[in-house]
């Protein structure tokens, strides 16, 4: 009953990390960057939920409406008017000094602004559970669940079956042949980044849902996502989307036998094995690259 | 307007502090009137990590400076205080009592915040022969370095908080009282101090330890934790917990929808903020304190009303830990009838160690590592206002058991 319910509790849970390494892993594969604020972005998010809540008693999810925008045309501004600045053939390593510059001016300002109370959002069917073959699934977790597979969903479909996802995929593929086709490479980098960043949007609110948010909670965040994308291969989303089910299953049932000291290191274990066996990622097909 | 009035007087009281740090840098001897000021020399962190309670801790030692002047000061003489920050590093709180004891050769010396920093600002003052009473550092590390000048002016140590709980519980009927108990506890020496002193009395009464969970404090998913307990059936779960663990913590439980008899979690209820994150669901949730401004003491009510008017917002705990500080080093140098450097500091130690002193959080003595005798009072949340239920003697409201569902 217990691994039962600890089944649900990870496939919930790998879920929620899916949607939340997904933009990491697209704006690796669009632009070759390590966004290091991708989590940043996430309590960012999670706190304009918690404020939109509590400021207007409305439902947070409503504020997806705002933020989802929002982060979309930060996005692209962030591409166009910093990221695309740095030489292309440093990108990658100065892309992580300007985006941890970016991330602790983020936490900063929240600090500033919030200060360093930590908040959760109260909503009242934050304790309801729904009862599923004797196992109880929380509703907020549904919730935050069912938002992951709907905007990871969206995502496939938008780069499967539109124009600009073709032109992103080329993109992604290869920069210079996608140049010669006539793709503009580099408004569809921006529109990339704003779509990553979009979907921190997302995953922040589902985020705000059920956890205590603080400024520096990112911290906590960034590492395993960065496990989760190098696992899935960089650059693919359906990769990051496996590795982090898989890994959020894996956690979830090691906490049983080992406790969560020892659950929480699966991530890096399975970095370095990546690193180690399979440098180019598991999932990652021949779209993903090493490091 | 109100709201205008408090800002004014925090502003006031600001420059008053301002004006006071200011007068220590300059010449000493500007008071003529009067025999020259004792001077206390402190070590802060407002800054950095710790500056969130750091400044609670000034503010406290601020307002004893200011309540013990109105009242015409320490054996007659002002009290100044000399407060530099450490910026919540302990390098710097060794240079900080270093310069405070040699350079600006105060006459006496509070104690810093947070454990971490107490145990190198000790040794400097134990190297000096100084009193050293300190508002933080609850951990059992700081009474096992074998300092002889230490004294922690708080009721109990982490592992004491949850004495009177045990108490309670082991003289219930055996027929209703809980028979097994889960424990979950940040890996920190604070949080599972607090868990473990009751885990050890509760064992010893032959309670049943279920679960024993350790987590560490970057946790983000408390669902599988949540899950081990609930699976248990625990008739009691405690949480040696900080703040947001404890939080996202009873969520998950209640999200698995387990409902124990008791349920007690150390810091987080006290907080103002948690019945805003937990909502309506807080009801009958246990927590220790070591102080309540509602307490009865009467040096408290004192405290209380005169901290009030001086700042716009009643004391916290990190205030009162303070308060109390300036209480028991005023209380042995009243005895002992002097303040400087050098065998005054030995007669305030030796008073110390042999009398019991009135303070904000009730009497104090210590044991000779410095451990404070007394135990924190339990509070429980009861019609959805946190009340004290434990010990008799200050209870404000029933002790309610078995807790209603969450």
């Amino acid at each position: 009953m217990l691994t039962f319910q600890s089944v649900i509790l990870g496939v919930l849970l790998g879920g929620l990390y899916a949607l939340l390494a997904a933009g990491l892993t697209l704006y690796f594969g669009v632009m070759r960057v390590v966004m290091i604020a991708h989590s940043a972005f996430l309590i960012l998010a999670a706190y304009l939920a918690w404020y939109f809540h509590r400021e207007t008693g409305i439902d947070p999810l409503v504020s997806l409406v705002g933020t989802v925008p929002l982060f979309f045309v930060l996005g692209v501004a962030m591409q166009r008017l910093l990221i695309s600045r740095l030489r292309a053939a440093t990108l990658t390593m100065m892309s992580v000094l300007l985006t941890f510059a970016i991330a602790l001016l983020i936490e900063g300002l929240l600090g500033y602004v919030f200060s360093g109370t930590q908040r959760r959002t109260q909503l009242s069917y934050s304790g309801t559970s729904l009862d599923f073959f004797g196992a109880r699934v929380a509703v907020v977790k549904l919730i935050a669940f069912g938002l992951a597979a709907a905007a990871l969903l969206g995502l496939y479909v938008l780069l499967k079956a539109s124009r600009f996802g073709l032109a992103l995929r080329a993109t992604i593929q290869h920069r210079e042949a996608a140049q010669l086709a006539g793709i503009d490479t580099n408004r569809v980098a921006g529109y990339g980044f704003g779509l990553g960043l979009a979907t921190a949007a997302i995953g922040g609110t589902a985020l705000a849902l059920d956890t205590t948010i603080y400024p520096s909670l990112h911290w906590h965040w960034i590492g395993p996502l960065m496990a989760i994308i190098v696992v899935g291969g960089l650059g693919s989303v359906p990769g990051a989307a496996i590795a982090a089910m898989l890994l959020g299953l894996t956690q979830s049932l090691l906490q049983l036998p080992l406790g969560t000291t020892w659950a929480q290191t699966v991530f890096y274990v399975a970095l370095f094995a990546t690193l180690a066996f399979r440098p180019q990622g598991f999932f990652g097909g021949r779209l993903a690259q090493r490091f | 307007m109100d709201a205008t009035q408090a800002r004014l007087r925090i502003v006031a009281g600001t420059a008053i502090a301002a004006l006071a740090l200011a007068g220590c840098g300059g010449a000493d001897d500007s008071d003529g009137s009067a025999a020259d000021p004792i001077t206390i020399g402190v070590s802060l962190p407002l800054t950095g990590d710790f500056s969130e309670p750091g400044k609670g801790v000034q503010r406290g030692y601020e307002a004893w400076a200011k309540i013990v002047n109105d009242k015409g000061g320490l054996l007659g003489r002002r009290v100044e205080l000399k407060i530099l920050d450490d910026q919540s590093n302990a390098d710097r709180v060794v240079s900080d009592y270093e310069q405070l004891l040699g350079k600006d050769a105060v006459d006496l010396v509070f104690g810093p915040f947070s454990t971490r920093l107490v145990i190198p600002a000790a040794r400097v003052a134990e190297e000096y022969g100084m009193l050293f009473v300190e508002p933080a550092g609850a951990a059992p590390q700081v009474f096992e370095q074998g300092f002889k000048n230490l004294f922690y002016a708080a009721p109990a140590v982490a592992d004491d908080h949850y004495n009177h709980l045990a108490d309670y519980i082991t003289k219930m009927p055996a027929s209703q009282r809980p028979k097994t108990v889960a424990y979950a506890a940040m890996d920190d020496p604070f949080a599972q101090g607090t868990a473990y002193g009751l885990k050890e009395k509760l064992e010893q009464a032959g309670i049943r330890t279920v679960v024993n969970e350790v987590y560490p404090p970057n946790t983000t998913d408390f669902g599988s934790i949540a899950a081990k307990i609930a699976a248990s059936k625990a008739d009691m779960v405690v949480g040696g917990t900080q703040y947001q663990d404890a939080v996202n913590l009873i969520v998950a439980l209640q999200q698995l929808n387990y409902q124990p008899k008791l349920a007690a979690f150390s810091t987080a209820p006290t907080n103002p903020e948690f019945s805003k994150a937990i909502g309506a669901k807080t009801e009958g949730i246990l927590a220790p304190t070591g102080y309540t401004e509602k307490a009865k003491f009467p040096s408290n009510v004192e405290f209380v009303e005169k901290y009030t008017a001086q700042f716009g917002t009643p004391p916290g705990e990190d205030e009162a830990n303070a308060y109390t500080t300036g209480q028991v080093v005023a209380a042995a140098v009243a005895a002992a009838g002097c303040a400087e450097q050098g065998d005054c500091q030995r007669k305030l130690v030796d008073w110390l160690r042999a009398n019991t002193v009135e303070t904000v959080v009730g009497p104090l003595n210590w044991d000779e590592a410095g451990r404070p005798q007394s135990a924190h009072m339990i509070q429980q949340y009861v019609d959805g206002e946190i009340q004290i239920v434990l010990p008799e003697s200050q209870k404000e409201a029933e002790f309610v058991f078995p807790k209603p569902n969450w």
